[in-house]
Order: C-alpha cells, then sequence, then structure tokens
C-alpha cells in the first residue's frame, strides 16, 4: 500500500517541472519587462541572460565564439564559469532542468497524459547513442570551417527565446523558429530525440559533467529488475547498467521517481564512482550519502 | 500534360511549403557564399544608412564574436536595434541599426551589456559606426536652393561633427560618430532613396586587426 502511495508522488518530475517553468516565464516575462516597463534587470534569453549585474553566457556559443572568432574576452569566460561549474558539479542540468527546449517537451508530454493513460510513449526512431558525440564534433568543426559560428543562431533553446522576443518587441516571429518546431515533432516520435542524439550544447555538457558530483545511483540488492526505470528514462539509458553514471545521464530523476523498490537515488558522490557492479556497492555506500534522508 | 496538372496543384496547395523552401534555399545560398569567397564584405547587411551598433568590432571578425544573444535589441531604449533573420544566412540574428528608421542616440547602453566584447564599452565620443558623408548633388543647401540646416541642428556634436561654413554644413570626421541622426532628419531624399546627408559604414570595413 506505501509503496502504491510512494509510486504516484513523481517528486522529482514535478519539482523539475515547477523549475523549468519559472526558468521559461522568466525569458517569456523578461521581454515585457524590457519592452513596455524599460525594466533592463533581466535581458536576453538561455544564451546569454543576464540578472542585475550577473552575466551568464552559454558555454558552446561562447566556446564558438572564441574558436572562430581567436579572441578571447575575458567579461565572456567570466560569464561562461558558472554554468560551466554547474555542470562540472551537477552535470547536464542544465538540460533537463533550466532548458526551455525541456519545458516545452515535458509541457507535450503532460497534455498528452490527460487523454492518455501511458505515462511513457515508446520510441519509434532509435539511433546509436554515440552520435550525441559527433553532433558536437561536427558542429564546432563545420563554424570553424566556416568561420562563423552556426549553433548561436540555430539553436533551439535560443530560438525560443529568441521567438519571444521577437514577437514582443517586433510583433512578429522569425522564420528559423521552425527549427523549434521540428524538434518537438521529433519529440512525438522519439521521446526527446533532439536531446538524445543532436543537441551539440548537451554533448558539451556532457562532456564537461562526465565526472559529476551529483549521480544516480543504483543499488542491485534492493532492485527487483522490473525495467520500469529504463521505461521511463527519457534517454533510453538502463540505470540498472550503470547508464546513470555515463556521462549521458542528464539527472531528471525521472528514474528515481518510477522506482518501487527505491533502488535509486540521488547521491553527492565525494569520490568518483566506478560504474557499479555488486563487488563495489559496499564502497559506494560508504563514499557517499542519500540527498535526502527523510524517505 | 500530367506533370502540368501536378505542379498546378502543388502551387494551390503547398504555398507555404514553397515559400519557406525558397527562402530556405536563399539562406543556404549565403552561407554557400560566405564558404566560396571568404571575404564578407560582398554580401555583407552593412552599408549606407544601416550600420553596426556603436562599438562594434569590425565587419569581418563581428559574426564570429557575435552570440546573437539580442541582449543589445533588449536593451535598446529608443529600439533602434534590430536582429536580422535566416534570410541572411549566418547573418541571422546579428543586430543592425537603420538609421533612416531610427537612428542610434548614443545611450551607450548596449556596448555595457555585450557579453562577447563585439560591442566593445566605448566612451559617446569614440563612438565610429559609419561617417556622415554630404551629397552635394541632393542637399538643397550646397545646391543653393534653401538655407536647411537641419543636420547641423540635430547633431549631438553641433559645431565639432558638423559645423557650417557659409551657412552650409560641412562634416568633420574627427569628431563625426556616425550615429545617424543627421541622416534622420534631412528633409531631402533623392531617386536611389538617399538622403542629403548619408552615413558610410567606413569603419567597418577596416580591419582593427
Amino acid at each position: 500500500m506505501k509503496n502504491k502511495k510512494r509510486n504516484k508522488s513523481y517528486k522529482w518530475s514535478n519539482r523539475r517541472f515547477l523549475i523549468q517553468f519559472g526558468a521559461f516565464l522568466l525569458i517569456l516575462i523578461a521581454p515585457f519587462l524590457n519592452y513596455y516597463l524599460r525594466i533592463n534587470f533581466v535581458q536576453g534569453w538561455y544564451q546569454s541572460i543576464s540578472i542585475g549585474r550577473l552575466w551568464f553566457v552559454s558555454p558552446l556559443e561562447g566556446l564558438e565564439s572564441i574558436l572562430t572568432s581567436k579572441l578571447i574576452y575575458l567579461p565572456l569566460l567570466i560569464g561562461m564559469a558558472l554554468p560551466i561549474l554547474l555542470a562540472l558539479l551537477l552535470g547536464r542540468v542544465f538540460c533537463a532542468w533550466i532548458c526551455p527546449i525541456s519545458f516545452l517537451s515535458e509541457l507535450i508530454d503532460r497534455l498528452i497524459r490527460i487523454f492518455s493513460k501511458k505515462r511513457y510513449r515508446k520510441d519509434l526512431i532509435k539511433l546509436p547513442k554515440r552520435l550525441f558525440w559527433f553532433s558536437l564534433i561536427i558542429e564546432i568543426t563545420l563554424a570553424m570551417i566556416l568561420g562563423t559560428p552556426i549553433f548561436v543562431f540555430l539553436s533551439p533553446p535560443g530560438l525560443v527565446g529568441r521567438e519571444i522576443m521577437m514577437a514582443v518587441f517586433f510583433h512578429t516571429f522569425v522564420l528559423e523558429g521552425i527549427v523549434v518546431f521540428i524538434v518537438l515533432g521529433l519529440h512525438m516520435l522519439t521521446r526527446r530525440f533532439f536531446c538524445r542524439y543532436l543537441c551539440p550544447l548537451g554533448a558539451l555538457l556532457g562532456i564537461i559533467g562526465a565526472k559529476r558530483r551529483l549521480v544516480v545511483i543504483h543499488n542491485p540488492s534492493i532492485c527487483n529488475r522490473c525495467g520500469m526505470c529504463k521505461n521511463a528514462c527519457p534517454l533510453d539509458l538502463n540505470p540498472t547498467k550503470g547508464d546513470s553514471l555515463s556521462a549521458y545521464c542528464w539527472n531528471c530523476g525521472e528514474c528515481i521517481d518510477v522506482c518501487k523498490k527505491r533502488a535509486l537515488d540521488f547521491y553527492w558522490a565525494e569520490l568518483r564512482v566506478k560504474p557499479l557492479c555488486n563487488t563495489s556497492l559496499h564502497q559506494v555506500q560508504n563514499d557517499t550519502q542519500p540527498l535526502d534522508e527523510s524517505r | 500534360m500530367n506533370t502540368s496538372q501536378k505542379s498546378k496543384e502543388d502551387k494551390e496547395d503547398s504555398y507555404t511549403r514553397r515559400d519557406f523552401l525558397l527562402t530556405a534555399s536563399i539562406g543556404g545560398f549565403s552561407l554557400l557564399n560566405t564558404f566560396k569567397s571568404g571575404d564578407i564584405r560582398s554580401h555583407s547587411p552593412v552599408k549606407t544608412n544601416v550600420l553596426r551598433p556603436p562599438g562594434a568590432v569590425c565587419e569581418d571578425i563581428f559574426l564570429s564574436k557575435c552570440i546573437r544573444c539580442g541582449r543589445c535589441v533588449e536593451v535598446c531604449p529608443y529600439r533602434a536595434i534590430k536582429p536580422l533573420d535566416i534570410r541572411y544566412g549566418v547573418y541571422a540574428g546579428s543586430p543592425l541599426i537603420h538609421v533612416l528608421d531610427i537612428p542610434c542616440y548614443l545611450c551607450m547602453k548596449c556596448v555595457h551589456i555585450c557579453p562577447t566584447g563585439t560591442l566593445r564599452p566605448v566612451a559617446m565620443k569614440d563612438v565610429r559606426m559609419g561617417l556622415a558623408v554630404i551629397d552635394k548633388h541632393t542637399c538643397i543647401t550646397w545646391k543653393g536652393e534653401a538655407l536647411c540646416r537641419t543636420c547641423y541642428n540635430v547633431c549631438p556634436f553641433k559645431e565639432k561633427a558638423i559645423h557650417l561654413d557659409e551657412l552650409r554644413p560641412v562634416v568633420d570626421e574627427r569628431y563625426c560618430t556616425g550615429c545617424g541622426i543627421c541622416a534622420h532628419g534631412c528633409p531631402v531624399t533623392n531617386k536611389e532613396g538617399l538622403k542629403g546627408i548619408n552615413i558610410r559604414p567606413i569603419y567597418a570595413f577596416k580591419s582593427q586587426r
């Protein structure tokens, strides 16, 4: 009975949606404040956003700018520092918790869930996971060959922000916004198709966060191999096989929510944990502390 | 006959698709052009009276430095800065000022918020967006038809950037910032759509490295 109740709570999923919604609201309201009230406190979107004097620059856009212009500008590096630090410690959390594309995908999922009982859709197209890294390599190489950054004007999360800004400022939409619809269309075929296989920004954050501290750890001694976590994972990863420790995992916590046996949880890894097998479990449990001890 | 019928159907059905393909191919071609000719000057959207925001780096590295974050567009209180769209290919998202629509009033807000150094934090008097050039065949004062001195009156660096020489306006390139207020104010327009005084982006194509 208790298990059933917990299974219905979807704690991390709801928290994540709330944060995504807040992050989306920020870039939705900021243009209105800038345009109508002329409050410049928050400017920009997730390519570069400033909150007061605090500037963030998306690492891939900054990297492209440095690589193609071959010039280094200190404020740019400082703006990139915080997102990189975030990725170093927490992994690809930008993708799962903040990115507006993630929010829109989640929103679509939640709308579909109203009409269908099935919580997780099946993936219609599956590609090799390694494509993810190639997308980053190809993108950076192409940008350097052309001498102009490409992701800066075609990045889906950036385009969401630009479309909102264009709508508020010039009462029009720009044509490249089609990219957003393509990405969301692909999401209808396969959950997070773009995020999973094609997003160069996600790949860069994944590489930065390969040795992250926040990890989802699977405890095989409790696990009953029901396979729900693999079903739930939007990136088609299998936490029971140690995929949650790989660079692909974006710490969304979807698998933690569905696990009836509580075999999965977020851990703050003090030391780098090797992919889990039965023997190394004790070592892991000694090294790490559960984030949420109230359970 | 069959094919013509088909094309007719296509025309009726997929106007938007055709529209999209056309625009996409223009975008693709401009991308190819960049790839082909290496010289960005030939197809840069920067031209007379169409300028980059103040403090901009020269045009050959502008594109690679700018991350199209749009913050200069958001911060501009006069809405002078407008971003380009995908029809300009790799120029998409980069900011431009059409001085004949809205000129730059040199409030210097945008130069301080650019995160990439594309707009460098320069002082107001050091802005060089372009140079105002008087077209003596269009300007009615120079033609001797009237005594207009709008450009002289509206210039933020009056007596320095534009002074009157025998009641005719003369630009001093040592002080002209190229803000475009004079071109915006100029009452005459010639056949080519240019004004009696125009801003030529001469600094945009001067390599600063």
